[in-house]
């Protein structure tokens, strides 16, 4: 198990870094056309301090010889899958493809999501319980990943309102969406696993690893003050801003 | 007298100062991190101490976060109400929790209640410091070890009450101060910001010193582009085939072109695109911030005025001609039918069919007309959807052939894919290139008609064995009122308006047209739209557009996307 949570933790980790790579690469790409996107700089904020996360935790269980807890294992697993998707759909879109998959109608195994989810979180808490029954000290070196399951399930509420006011919209679901969708909240509940296994004493918060976690907490707020600002308030026009389909003024004619 | 001016300005004057709200909320976010950082990287931490550092991380963090969001709107309560309250929240919990460092709050309740008076008034200060006084004096009885010294009780109620008062007057007095200055300059910006006329300041030597987003416009620059250059660089006004010498000073104010000062002279400049651009320009000196002398420019752009004039001309021009025609023959055969009453009836007949058919010519060219006006007015809004092009183009050219007995083959895969397009519009498209295509092969050439995929793009093809075009007729021929020949409007009749039409509704619908031709072999256009995706516009990535993870995910996580242009 500790050789499984090592590789998936280290895989999620080397994602994370490519995807703050590839939104570099954009960034620095539209940023001519478009001017500079707080939406950029707030997910590499996040990509580069998720991913080190990860990356790090990965390591110590896999170099260091640190223990790898069977809900961390969950955790994780359960939220590859949609953090794959969505990793391969930008990959695609890099190469000239859609970038998306349309879901026509709601297919059963999307129907069974809510349920699914449910059931996880319930099996969570019962876990958790487990995990804790032989004792738990809370202390401060937690907090950074308890405020980080805040913030991701937050931008998770966002990204799950979208999609369903979208399936009203389109008649079905985007695939692009639905996987960032569950990417947040998964990620939140991966933070949670680290902190009950930290409070039982199975994982040890070291130095590096809390400096790493604190600097998440910023990029995270940073990311969520942007979505806030861009949705609700448009306090700033980010790469969403181009002009409307109506005809353009015709050209000055010669004096 | 009270204007609308002062009304506003004493309400603005009541606003908080939104700005040190969002800088002050930072701060407190950046506190609470650094705290709350620092405490979980202390050694062998227990008891009172701990939970302060749980508190101010699980509470305080949390807490600045979301007055920081609210920052956002200087007016929401949570930002100016609820930062002071929570900071006051945090300080006692220091007071109880960590009684040795109890006196440290007391600094803290004093910033506090000033950053208060500062922006939510003596009211909420004074209310504030109380609250600080009675958890001061609480924490004392609760936790002996936080015990303040009575001199120092004392100093601290004297120092919140002074502070109070202090920043309650500074802050009153900076508002008015902010509110009478924002008033003027908000006026003068606001005036220059909106006003149409280009306006633009230079110093006595000719050095550009401001410039409004009008005169960036008219000029083609950015206005920060504009600051520091010279006048004659970034105006280079001319006067006739002169260009205007700034070198001793202002022409324009020197006299040195003629027209009414007061109403401005006619000059011209060569536009970006190397075209003249005509204005109307004026010149004032006034007198500079340091007291030196500045010149302030005003210059219109009239070329519109000119376009005009000569649109007009042409217009009248060629629709008078395009409606005689057809008005010639109503008119004829109305006068024969009203003179003979016992016309005979194949005639009557005849001279029936082609009252009608006139008629419906008049009403396409009144159509035709009245689109073209409204391009130009940019009021032409299209709804992008996707859209079946195979039985549009089915329905149009069959309809055609038999309305004038031509031979127009239609190749169209079974798999065309869907265009990201308006209906109407693809139909007008589809209409003018054909009626083009058949009007330009006066010898009954066949005309062929193709459309298929490819790549992104969806093309259609309409190609004539007709007259054709040289080069420079090819170049030309999107232009409105243009006609390959002066003869053609009397040769092949026509507004010189259909192929302007179709030339903006592709561009509307994010396509492209392109003509190739040959002097009496024909002329292939090829239009080519965007593939509609199975998606759009909300599934898939946005069509007109390179893929980007950063649109993608802000499209997804639902801020709203528009296409670009």
């Amino acid at each position: 198990m500790k050789a499984a949570v090592a590789g998936l933790n280290l895989l999620l980790g080397m994602v994370y870094l490519s995807y703050g790579l590839m939104t570099i690469v954009d960034l620095r790409r539209g940023w001519e056309k478009r001017g500079f996107s707080h939406f950029g700089l707030a997910w590499i904020a996040m990509a580069f301090t998720c991913g080190p996360h990860h990356f790090e935790h990965g390591l110590h269980i896999a170099v260091a010889g640190r223990d790898g807890g069977a809900l961390d294992l969950i955790a994780v697993v359960v939220g590859l899958p949609a953090g794959v998707t969505w990793f391969l759909l930008r990959v695609d879109a890099l190469a000239g493809g859609r970038g998306d998959r349309f879901i026509s109608g709601t297919p059963r195994w999307i129907s069974a999501l809510p349920a699914l989810s449910a059931i996880y979180l319930v099996a969570l808490v019962g876990a958790a319980g487990a995990v804790l029954a032989g004792g738990a000290d809370f202390n401060p070196k937690m907090t950074p990943n308890v405020l980080l399951l805040a913030v991701y399930f937050l931008v998770g509420y966002y990204l799950a309102r979208t999609q369903l006011r979208n399936r009203r919209l389109i008649g079905g679901w985007s695939l692009s969406g639905l996987s960032l969708t569950f990417v947040f909240p998964t990620c939140g509940l991966m933070h949670i696993a680290f902190v009950l296994y930290a409070a039982a004493g199975t994982y040890t918060v070291d130095t590096h690893g809390l400096v790493i976690d604190w600097l998440a907490v910023p990029a995270a707020l940073y990311f969520v003050w942007v979505v806030r600002s861009t949705i609700y308030l448009q306090t700033f026009d980010d790469w969403n801003n181009s002009s409307a389909g109506s005809i353009p003024a015709p050209a000055a004619a010669p004096a | 007298m009270t204007s609308a001016g002062s009304a506003a300005g004493s309400q603005a004057g009541n606003e908080p100062d939104a700005l040190a709200l969002r800088v002050v909320a930072r701060i407190r976010v950046a506190v609470a991190i650094g705290v709350a950082a620092t405490g979980s990287f202390l050694p062998g931490m227990s008891g009172g101490p701990e939970w302060l550092f749980l508190v101010i991380g699980l509470l305080w963090v949390p807490w600045a976060s979301i007055v920081l969001l609210a920052a956002d709107r200087a007016t929401s309560p949570v930002s100016l109400l609820g930062g002071p309250v929570g900071d006051v929240a945090v300080l006692f919990a220091v007071q109880m929790l960590a009684p040795g460092v109890a006196h440290a709050a007391l600094p803290g309740y004093v910033a506090v209640v000033a950053f208060a008076a500062y922006t939510s008034g003596r009211d909420f200060a004074a209310l504030l410091a109380t609250g600080a006084l009675t958890l001061t004096v609480t924490a004392q009885y609760v936790t002996p070890a936080a015990k303040v010294e009575s001199p120092s009780a004392a100093l601290f109620g004297g120092v919140l009450v002074a502070v109070v008062l202090l920043l309650d007057r500074t802050a009153d007095m900076q508002r008015r101060e902010v509110a009478r200055s924002n008033r003027l300059e908000g006026r003068s910006d606001a005036v220059l910001a909106h006003i149409a006329d280009g306006v633009l300041v230079t110093d006595a030597a000719g050095g550009v010193v401001q410039g409004n987003p009008a005169v960036a416009r008219l000029l083609g620059r950015w206005e920060d582009d504009l600051v520091g250059r010279h006048c004659s660089e970034v105006l280079g006004l001319r006067a006739g085939e002169r260009a205007l010498d700034c070198s001793k000073g202002c022409a324009l104010l020197a006299g040195g072109v003629s027209g009414d000062p007061a109403l401005g002279r006619e000059v011209w400049r060569a536009g970006t695109d190397g075209r003249r651009q005509p204005l109307l320009a004026n010149a004032v000196a006034v007198g500079g911030v340091d007291g030196s002398i500045e010149v302030v420019h005003s210059l219109r752009d009239i070329t519109k005025v000119k376009q005009a004039d000569e649109a007009k001309t042409l217009f009248l021009a060629t629709a008078s001609h395009e409606l005689r025609t057809p008005l010639t023959v109503i008119s004829g055969f109305a006068s024969t039918l009203r003179s003979d009453p016992d016309t005979d009836p194949v005639m009557r007949e005849r001279a029936l069919a082609a009252i009608e058919r006139r008629s419906v010519e008049l009403t396409k060219i009144i159509d035709r007309l009245l689109l073209s006006s409204r391009i130009e007015a940019g009021r032409v809004d299209l709804t992008l959807a996707p859209t079946d092009m195979a039985p549009l183009l089915w329905e149009r050219a069959e309809a055609l052939a038999a309305a004038t007995d031509r031979t127009i083959s239609v190749k169209v895969p079974g798999d065309l894919p869907a265009v990201h397009g308006d209906a109407q519009a693809c139909v007008t498209v589809v209409d003018h290139l054909l009626d083009n295509a058949i009007k330009y092969s006066p010898g009954g050439q066949p005309v062929e008609v193709e459309m298929r995929g490819a790549g992104d793009d969806v093309v259609l093809t309409v190609t004539d064995a007709g007259v054709g075009m040289d080069a420079e007729q090819a170049a030309r021929c999107f232009d409105k009122f243009w006609q390959a020949e002066s003869t053609d409007v009397r040769r092949f009749g026509g507004t010189g308006i259909g192929l302007y039409i179709v030339r903006s509704l592709v561009e509307a619908m994010h396509g492209d047209i392109a003509v190739s031709s040959v002097p009496s072999a024909g002329t292939t256009f090829t239009v080519s739209l965007r593939r509609a995706l199975a998606e759009a516009p909300h599934g898939g990535v946005t069509p007109g557009t390179e893929p980007s993870v950063i649109r993608e995910f802000m499209r997804q996580i639902g801020v709203p996307m528009r296409i670009d242009a």
